[in-house]
């Protein structure tokens, strides 16, 4: 086995394990603990990976099928795709670890974990594929196993919302095909790469800036960024806890990863407009976001309108474009992946314990005062969503603050900070309405509820990064030194030196 | 031939869009199947598609159609293919629950 074939582990295992776990499905508990099983191993592929790029301080590239680069299909383990890899698989490790011990009906159903999994594999290749037709295929992969698991929800608007997501997320596939083929007409290949050079070195075909707003479009649809957000807070409302957990923290990750390729590599000359297309929506997204999540009478549904705030801070970092900036952006993104993730599990927890299964405030409103635990951890999670230490949140917010100064943005940053503030008004409003408020009748309340392991498990990773968050700081400083010379990516896939003037 | 393939193509885009924006969910279905073989039209013909030749053959250069954006074609239409019986699967159950085709009626997520 050659040492680079260990980029096909975290897609192979899991999608292959989707069909295993099928087999099993008569036998309910094993299915589930293999499904742990194989997230396990998969995490700890993903794990070895950014190992490997860290020693050897170099990109791990598989072409597939043996083509070289520009003409057959890369699988491009750079540092950027490693991190953005480990986070989700991490994550979904937790969410595999959360259905286990959930009381939900649709995780009874044979196919809740090989959907799961592939949700992992349609991530995970997305975040790994060099070229766009691949990512394509991968993110359709992703935004069907999600629509699933979110339909067969025990919440009977789950359906709806299905609909209402899959709508638009057929429409953003149209456009990323549309950009796919306006690319290929004027360039002659799909590798991002080889693109790269060849824009970088004709920037004037006429479709070019089409194809640049189709990917822009496309990859706002897949981030909730604010004008295309209206589907998210319905869809990650109505899926079960485990999935909702999963897609507001990680699958919006994707078009993170999205811009974070098409500001540094691909478009890199064409990129300021974008940038700045960034940081206003950013800002929009940061304001409306927290507006709306002042407003909404859900605690699922406020945080899910919180990711469209939080996502907003990130695409701030990335449109600033220094070497701080992007790194603050990595950093927001791997802490904001754990704490929405442990917050929207712990308030799905607080909703088992409801006979109603809603998160509305009226039905869990004072359900928190049987369940003080989860109290700690809620209160722990949203310091850390409003950024105030010992947490995680303190370091992403402090790195995204400095950057904006150093930029000299004080306007953007005045924005931001009132943000931040409203993020603390609507987290201790929830905590308030559900540990502080009396219970207003006994009868809604059921014995037990969902586990808390996984959140514990995940509140312990928030606190550690907050207490130790040099590590991290580190890989996405180095992260983003990588990205912003995009000559390393290129030379690694390519494999050749192309002097055409970068 | 080719303004004929754009102006077809530009035609199916029209009506795609227009029925995808209908309240009716059928239709909005429909428009959405036939936009996405516009896509697909659209897909073919960056390829160089010159309709009865067949790609990479020895013929000259002018009258060869590129091999991969038929391959691109047929995985998108696979894709759209499962996508667009999801959609009508999840069509079904949306109608059968509310009782109605029409689009302003199904308003569960409003409340």
């Amino acid at each position: 086995m050659n040492s680079n074939q260990i980029v096909l582990l975290p897609i192979l295992i899991p999608l292959a394990g989707a069909f295993i776990i099928l087999l099993l499905r008569s036998w309910k508990r094993w299915q589930a603990r293999m499904a742990f099983m194989i997230m396990l191993l998969s995490l700890a592929s993903s794990g070895w990976l950014v190992y490997q790029v860290w020693l050897n301080d170099e990109a791990v590239i598989f072409q597939l099928g043996g083509w070289i680069a520009p003409f057959g299909i890369s699988l491009v383990a750079d540092y950027l795709s490693v991190f953005m890899v480990l986070m989700s698989q991490l994550v979904l490790l937790l969410g595999v670890a959360y259905a286990m011990g959930a009381k939900d009906n649709n995780i009874k159903y044979p196919t809740f974990y090989p959907l799961f999994l592939t949700l992992g594999v349609g991530l995970t290749g997305a975040l790994l594929s060099g070229d766009f037709f691949n990512l394509f295929v991968f993110a359709e992969l992703l935004v069907i196993s999600g629509t699933i698991l979110t339909a067969i929800s025990d919440d009977r608007l789950g359906a709806e919302a299905a609909y209402k997501y899959f709508y638009i997320s057929l429409l953003a596939s149209a456009f990323l095909l549309l950009a796919i083929g306006s690319l290929y007409i004027s360039y002659g290949s799909l590798n991002m790469a080889d693109l790269a050079v060849r824009i970088q070195s004709n920037p004037s075909q006429p479709l070019l800036p089409f194809a640049i707003a189709l990917l822009t479009a496309t990859f706002m649809v897949k981030s909730a960024v604010f004008p295309f957000h209206f589907w998210q807070p319905d869809f990650h409302t109505a899926a079960p806890t485990a999935v909702s957990a999963m897609l507001s923290s990680v699958v919006v990750k994707l078009g993170v990863y999205g811009f974070l390729r098409m500001t540094t590599l691909v478009f890199v000359n064409q990129s300021e407009e974008l940038k700045l297309l960034l940081i206003g929506l950013g800002v929009v997204g940061v304001i409306i976001g927290g507006l709306s999540a002042i407003g909404t009478q859900n605690a699922k549904r406020m945080l899910a309108y919180s990711t469209l705030a939080q996502v907003g801070f990130i695409l701030i970092g990335i449109g600033w474009g220094t070497p701080l900036s992007i790194a603050a952006a990595l950093v927001f993104t791997f802490n904001h992946s754990l704490i929405k993730a442990a917050m929207l599990m712990l308030a799905g927890s607080v909703a088992s314990r409801s006979k109603a299964k809603s998160a509305a405030f009226e039905v869990v409103t004072g359900v928190g005062k049987s369940m003080p635990y989860a109290g700690v951890l809620f209160f722990i999670g949203s310091l850390a969503l409003a950024g105030i230490p010992p947490t995680n949140g303190f370091i992403n917010k402090y790195l995204i603050f400095e950057s904006g100064l150093n930029s000299d943005a004080f306007l953007v940053v005045i924005l931001l900070a009132l943000g931040g503030i409203l993020t603390l008004i609507y987290t201790m409003r929830a905590f308030q309405k559900i540990w502080w408020h009396p219970l207003p009748d006994a009868d809604r309340l059921k014995a037990y509820g969902d586990r808390l392991v996984a959140p514990s498990l995940l509140i312990i990773f928030v606190v550690a990064l907050g207490l130790w968050a040099q590590p991290l700081i580190q890989f996405s400083q180095v992260t983003s030194a990588w990205l912003l010379d995009p000559q390393n990516y290129i030379q690694s896939v390519l494999d050749t030196i192309i002097a055409l003037g970068w | 031939m080719e303004v004929l393939t754009a102006i077809a193509i530009g035609i199916l885009f029209a009506i795609g869009i227009f029925q995808m924006l209908r309240r009716n969910v059928i239709r909005s279905a429909i428009g959405l199947i036939i936009l996405s073989n516009a896509i697909n039209l659209f897909l073919l013909s960056t390829g160089d598609f010159q309709g009865i030749q067949p790609a990479y053959v020895d013929t000259p250069a002018a009258l060869r159609s590129d091999a991969l954006p038929q391959a691109l074609v047929l995985t998108a239409i696979v894709i759209s293919m499962g996508g667009i019986a999801f959609v009508l699967s999840l069509l079904y159950v949306i109608s059968s629950r509310y009782k109605t085709s029409d689009l302003d009626e199904i308003q569960g997520l409003k409340n």
